[in-house]
């Protein structure tokens, strides 16, 4: 304002001065053309006739030469940025004679007035945008969650919200893994996937299936089955790295369910009988016991393996149902093998020797403990021996061994001496319902005894594979691993045991990390 | 009843509606040395084990007039039940879904499937735990 005062004052100097001296140079004219020159008065008038028009003239223009050329350069700033008039030049203020500071000043306020309109407007741009993506994430009907870079929970619709049935406030800020508890059916878990290409990509997209979502709450807890698709985006400007959308399947996957409950039903009245006749054929050889012959003793005992067996069969079918239908359940805890194997051997021990086969066990005694389910194994080992008796042909021996492999593994055989299988047939032994064509007139089976203690080899860790030639005999082997290797890898350190399931579900183990 | 029974004084409710089962157990059990009292009814076997005059409760799950999860529940219910003295052993045929094994397992001292098991096995399985 100072300066402007400055610049109105100083008009006003000018204006006043320009004025006086108009006067004086017409008094003067006037006294040099009387006194001096003595011309006469009507020249006289005539002169100041002329001079009283072009003194005003004179001073209106220098006036006004003053004021205007400041309002032509602001004049010309304004255009100068006003977006419809984009040919315009900026003023060259250097060429300011007349109030050069106020102008620079002025001029140098428009523009600054522009810019802070510019970005008025951009952040208005930017909002519109958010609203509209935050409008579109919360009326899509799927659940979505945004991920910052340390897998905390930047945004989460309203559908995911729902979903997870919690609220806005428990959500943002979370990190994912202690709201989101997912189980993925192999160790390619989110976690593991977002560590790998957190190093080495910028962008990656990636699904998974049949992903497991328990819910937390009161008393049986709610699971969801879902599909995941995650988005990862390292260079996202608003730090959204990671996307997270969920696809319900729970009602899709679960139809199976429908499927493993006839079986389940099934398998109940199966077992029904089964449980009465191991139960009366065990209360007659009680009674009878010493009291009649040998053969008699001998049908009560062939009676009782073939009831075990049959035991064996339909827990084969629950298990398979299982198993297919994710429903499969281990809980691996830590056993010595120089225990449960020897237990289980004994109880096996009737069905081979009803058929004139004896069991010979050679197990070491310096095993590490490792992890099992132990009716898992029962059934592992059942099925092995079941196999090697039914194949055992004029072979009389099933030798089962165990000891420590170099790796720090638990390995165990089960040998016979029987009629083999060809080599055809081995890539396939392991598969469901597969069974070896040479053998399949002969001998009964149903071709899932292999592929179960495969899939449970498998949720535990370990491997299974068979060494054969026809006519000579089969090697059936497998490995555990010791529990402390296990524990190690799933980074527990709980005593409960590890649960997985047949296809080897595991925790997205960040939970236990944090 | 044999001679040579010797009674080791703990009582036992079997709560099982299959009658040749429940005879079998009764007769193993007995033999093996407990008072054994079976019931085939759901809601008379929960009142029966709310006296708290068992050591143990073999519990079927497929039983009349109540389930033997909700008599599982009524007996671990506080509110319902005080506390029993009994250990509870879930005896079925019936395999379960995930979410209920896990929610008998927090509740139930043991799980047997029948099948699985002859009467003498279970006596020796209950010796082993007391």
């Amino acid at each position: 304002m100072d300066q402007l005062q400055q610049f109105i004052r100083r008009g006003k100097f000018y204006t006043y001065t320009l004025l006086v001296l108009g006067n004086i140079s017409l008094i003067g004219i006037w006294w040099i053309a009387s006194e001096l020159l003595n011309l006469d008065i009507l020249i006289i008038v005539g002169i100041l006739v002329a001079g009283a028009l072009l003194v005003p003239l004179l001073i209106v223009h220098l006036v006004s030469t003053i004021f205007i050329q400041p309002l032509k350069f602001i004049w010309q700033a304004v255009l100068y940025i006003a977006p419809e008039t984009s040919s315009v030049s900026a003023p060259e203020l250097h060429n300011i004679k007349y109030a050069r500071e106020l102008v620079t000043n002025l001029v140098n306020h428009v523009y600054q007035l522009a810019d802070v309109g510019k970005q008025v407007a951009e952040t208005a741009t930017e909002q519109a945008n958010d609203l509209s993506a935050n409008f579109i994430a919360n009326s899509l009907p799927i659940p979505l969650i945004v991920l910052d870079k340390n897998e905390n929970i930047l945004f989460a619709n309203n559908t995911f919200l729902e979903y997870i049935g919690t609220k806005k406030e428990d959500t943002t800020g979370q990190n994912v893994y202690s709201r989101l508890d997912l189980s993925f059916e192999s160790n390619d878990t989110l976690d593991s996937w977002l560590n790998e290409i957190k190093e080495k990509s910028v962008t990656a997209s990636r699904s998974w299936e049949r992903v497991k979502l328990t819910l937390p709450g009161e008393g049986i807890p709610q699971s969801k089955l879902l599909d995941l698709v995650a988005y990862y985006n390292k260079e996202n400007p608003a730090g959204y790295e990671t996307m997270l959308i969920l696809f319900d399947r729970t009602k899709a996957y679960s139809q199976d369910d429908q499927a493993i409950s006839f079986v389940a039903l099934a398998v109940h009245e199966l077992r029904t009988p089964l449980t009465m006749l191991r139960g009366y054929i065990e209360a007659l050889d009680d009674e009878l016991d010493g009291k009649v012959n040998e053969e008699l003793s001998g049908f009560l005992q062939k009676t009782t393996a073939s009831a075990g067996q049959l035991a064996t069969f339909v827990n084969n079918i629950l298990n398979v149902a299982q198993v297919e239908d994710d429903q499969m359940v281990l809980k691996l805890k830590e056993e010595k093998w120089q225990d449960v194997l020897p237990a289980t051997l004994k109880d096996l021990g009737l069905r081979a020797s009803v058929r004139g086969i004896t069991i010979k066990a050679n197990v070491s005694t310096d095993l590490p403990p490792v992890g099992l389910d132990r009716v898992c194994m029962y059934e592992v080992i059942s099925n092995l021996i079941d196999n090697a008796i039914k194949y055992s042909g004029q072979g009389k021996e099933i030798i089962v061994s165990s000891q420590l492999t170099k790796d720090g593994l638990v390995e165990t055989t089960v040998q016979d001496n029987g009629v083999g299988i060809p080599e055809s047939a081995i890539p396939h032994i392991f598969d469901k319902f597969y069974r070896d064509h040479h053998n399949r007139s002969q001998i009964g089976g149903t071709g899932l005894g292999l592929f179960l203690c495969k899939t449970f080899i498998k949720a535990h860790g370990g491997n299974i594979w068979v060494q054969s030639k026809e006519g000579e005999g089969s090697t059936f082997g497998f490995t555990l691993v010791p529990y402390k290797n296990l524990a190690e890898d799933l980074k527990t350190n709980n005593n409960e045991g590890i649960t997985t399931n047949a296809h080897g579900w595991i925790k997205n183990h960040s939970l236990y990390r944090r | 009843m044999d001679k040579q029974t010797l009674l080791n004084g703990k009582k036992i409710l079997c709560i099982e509606d299959e009658l040749f089962i429940g005879e079998l157990y009764s007769r193993a059990l007995t033999k093996a040395g407990y008072d054994v009292t079976v019931e085939l009814d759901g809601q008379k076997g929960l009142e029966l084990a709310q006296t708290d005059q068992f050591d143990i409760i073999l519990l079927d799950l497929m039983i009349p007039t109540i389930t033997g999860i909700d008599v599982l529940r009524q007996l671990r219910d506080k509110s319902k039940t005080p506390e029993l003295k009994a250990k509870i052993i879930i005896t079925t045929n019936l395999e379960q879904r995930d979410e209920v094994k896990a929610d008998i397992e927090k509740q139930a001292d043991g799980y047997i499937v029948k099948a699985n098991i002859t009467p003498r096995e279970l006596a020796e399985f209950l010796n082993s735990i007391d």
